[in-house]
């Protein structure tokens, strides 16, 4: 199966508002996709229309190459929504259990399954513990294996990183990794770039329902070309904000205090402003030619639009200069 | 299936599990074995009861009192001859001390009055029902007989005369008399009632709040995603129905044992065992039993998809309170009415409380137990229960549907309409 997800045209209205607007978008088999947005941008409404949670008020989905959504499905596609929840009141093991049948797992196979899972991912000791007992961390591991319990072909996270310490976040990114390894699809939306620049193949930007770009990582940074540059300091910045606002030399720039990453005006050569930096005494830790971070493609594409609000008609991508 | 089943399962399994469960399921048989141990103290009752009969009459009346009241086998009297006019207070003082010391359980005091107005006075420690009852009983006997005496009536006569009845009651049901009585078809209508409704209410109720929770806890768009909405409703209730039945069989299975065990429970508590099996019992038929089943889970079914509908388009435990209200309204109807079917079981009111599909899990049972109910009726109103479920599990089903995945502020009754529509 080439695409497992396709999805064409789909539009979902909620009283008042269109959260999704004739999206389309299709997921190879294998690759590692993501779905980004900002916050309220329709990431959730799109997932939960492929899962079959909600229904599309026009267009389809298509999964593994048939028309309708997820529940048809439901043994080859793991699925971890945006809001968490397990049973509190019950044992992990028979959480576990219960929602791998949920999804046609056999009651038996279920149970090796889970307790191999949580051996691998250190709670072996809590199997017969309540829910409600785990700390909020280990919630999620448990809920992260409810999602992959029964090896599905494909698994959609909904912001699977939200809430995460930074070992449980390794640990999920390890084991998406490795999904893709055995060749096994992961769709995820996130609107946290770096998760999605370090683990995306490819990638659909989203915002107010409609998609602005997609393709792969590599792609979407040729497209969004234009050279850039990132500086960061050792202390003393000399006249840098001075030269950074020249835009004969610059024209966009993106601040973080000790590092800025650079958009060149056309026509402008890094050598000029290396120059301009040294001669005006600042310290520099690190110039860089670079492609653009895809955190900057997405304020790029997003911020303006977010600004511009609905009424203009979302003009697709306002800023690729 | 097997995802229903998987549902089932996990909801029988997890209520089962509770505490509150098994509180109740003890708790059940521990109110029928105090109810035995209280018939069996209440017959013990009946035993011999040593009493001092003081005779302040002037014709010495208390010799045959003594003699009466040994005759009825309840008593074991002695006399205490005081002679007429006014009662030393002594003698009293002394006999209540005997009293409180418990040698004595109590005395009669007999004077010139009790053959000229019928009057006579006891005092004990414990004033019990049978024991006055028997104590009334043998004086009038006496006094009859004395005062017909003095009117010259020969003694023989007299006692020739005296005779008890015993009505032997007998209740016509479905053209053949059963051997029944009156209260006790209005007890095992009014139990069954009880039972039912109480039966109904509180595994509806379940079945609201284990949707509830996973309409909070959001684990409901997992559920939903590899589940059909209509599947996971049906699975819920047929858990939470299958408790409720389970609950019922361990009362049924204990209350059977412990009737069983009423002759060492007797002997154990110092009674007459064979006084103990003549002890009515509310007698219940087959056929009435399989009508309490049959209205109790068609009642289950019609209420709970109610309920699991109030659990899905509320947000939380206060909110679901409010909106529960209403059906539970509907079924306090015929909780309220149970007194009216049982005191007429043929009335107009009974008859159509019995073919309301929201009052007839409850009216139906109890006409049928309390009276004689056509046939034709009791089928009427089974098949109206029946369309009524499927009616009210559709429309349940659309609501759920929709309102397992909302949150935030409560759907108005315009909006309820909307969801049925379209979903």
């Amino acid at each position: 199966m080439s695409e497992p997800v396709i999805v064409d045209r789909v539009t979902k209205r909620f009283a008042g508002h269109t959260a999704v607007d004739a999206l389309s978008l299709s997921v190879p088999s294998g690759l590692i996709y993501g779905l980004l947005g900002p916050n309220g941008a329709g990431k959730t409404t799109t997932l939960r229309m492929i899962m079959d949670i909600y229904e599309p008020d026009s267009g389809t989905v298509r999964l593994f190459g048939q028309v309708g959504g997820g529940r048809m499905h439901s043994a080859r596609i793991g699925y971890l929504p945006e809001e968490r929840g397990l049973y509190p009141r019950m044992r992990v093991l028979d959480v576990l259990v219960f929602l791998a049948e949920a999804k046609g797992v056999s009651r038996r196979a279920a149970r090796v399954k889970a307790l191999e899972w949580l051996q691998r991912l250190g709670l072996a000791d809590w199997h017969m513990r309540k829910v409600s007992d785990l700390s909020k961390g280990m919630q999620q591991k448990v809920q992260f294996i409810s999602t992959i319990l029964h090896d599905p072909d494909l698994v959609i996270l909904d912001e699977p990183f939200s809430g995460l310490d930074p070992v449980n976040s390794q640990v999920l990114r390890d084991t998406v990794v490795d999904y893709r390894r055995r060749g096994k699809t992961v769709l995820f939306s996130t609107h946290i770039m770096e998760h999605a620049e370090k683990l995306c193949d490819r990638l659909c930007i989203i915002a107010r329902g409609r998609k602005l770009i997609d393709g792969t990582l590599a792609e979407v940074k040729s497209t969004h070309g234009g050279k850039h540059v990132i500086v960061a300091f050792d202390g003393n910045q000399g006249k840098a904000q001075q030269i950074f606002a020249d835009r004969r030399l610059v024209a966009k720039m993106q601040d973080f205090g000790q590092q800025a990453e650079l958009e060149l005006a056309p026509g402008a050569d890094a050598q000029e402003i290396l120059k301009a930096l040294v001669d005006s005494g600042a310290r520099l830790a690190r110039f860089e030619l670079a492609s653009p971070s895809l955190h900057k493609i997405f304020v790029d594409l997003v911020g303006p639009e977010a600004a511009t609000a609905a009424a203009t008609g979302a003009g697709n991508g306002g800023s690729r200069a | 299936m097997h995802k229903v089943w998987a549902v089932i399962r996990r909801e029988f399994v997890e209520r089962v599990r509770t505490k509150w469960f098994w509180v109740s399921a003890i708790l059940g048989p521990v109110l029928f074995a105090g109810i035995i141990v209280y018939q069996i103290v209440q017959s013990m009752g009946g035993a011999v009861r040593d009493v001092a009969v003081v005779d302040n009459t002037s014709d010495k009346l208390g010799k045959q009192v003594v003699e009466a009241l040994e005759a009825s086998g309840s008593f074991r009297a002695t006399l205490v001859p005081v002679g007429p006019g006014v009662i030393n207070s002594l003698v009293i003082d002394s006999l209540s001390n005997l009293v409180e010391s418990k040698r004595l359980n109590g005395f009669l005091i007999i004077r010139d009055d009790l053959v000229q107005t019928g009057r006579a006075e006891y005092q004990a420690s414990n004033l019990g029902m049978q024991t006055i009852e028997t104590l009334q009983r043998t004086l009038g006997k006496l006094v009859v007989k004395v005062r017909l005496e003095q009117k010259g009536v020969n003694p023989g006569v007299v006692d020739w005369a005296q005779i008890r009845v015993a009505l032997d009651q007998k209740k016509i049901s479905h053209g053949k008399a059963v051997s029944d009585s009156a209260t006790q078809s209005f007890f095992t209508a009014y139990l069954m009632a009880i039972l039912l409704f109480m039966a109904i209410l509180l595994y509806g109720v379940n079945v609201m709040s284990s949707v509830l929770e996973e309409k909070t806890t959001r684990i409901i768009e997992v559920l939903v995603s590899s589940i059909r909405p209509f599947q996971l409703m049906l699975g819920k209730i047929l858990g939470a129905g299958a408790v409720s039945f389970f609950q019922f069989v361990i009362w049924g299975v204990s209350a059977r044992v412990l009737l069983s065990l009423r002759g060492p429970i007797a002997r154990a508590l110092g009674a007459d065992p064979a006084q103990i099996q003549t002890m009515s019992l509310p007698h219940i038929p087959g056929a009435t039993l399989a009508v309490f089943i049959a209205f109790f889970l068609g009642g289950f079914l019609l209420y709970s998809a109610m309920f699991a509908a109030v659990g899905a388009m509320s947000s939380n435990e206060q909110e679901a309170r409010q909106a529960q209200q209403p059906v539970t309204y509907l079924l306090m109807i015929s909780y309220l009415s149970i007194l009216g079917l049982t005191n007429d079981p043929s009335s107009t009111f009974a008859r159509t409380l019995s073919l309301v599909p929201f009052t007839t899990p409850i009216a139906t049972p109890v006409r049928w137990t309390a009276g004689s109910m056509p046939m034709w009726e009791l089928v009427t109103s089974l098949v109206i229960l029946a369309v009524a479920i499927i009616g009210v599990t559709w429309i349940a089903a659309r609501i759920y549907r929709v309102g397992i995945l909302m949150t935030g502020k409560r759907p108005t009754m315009k909006e309820l309409v909307r969801w049925v529509r379209t979903a």
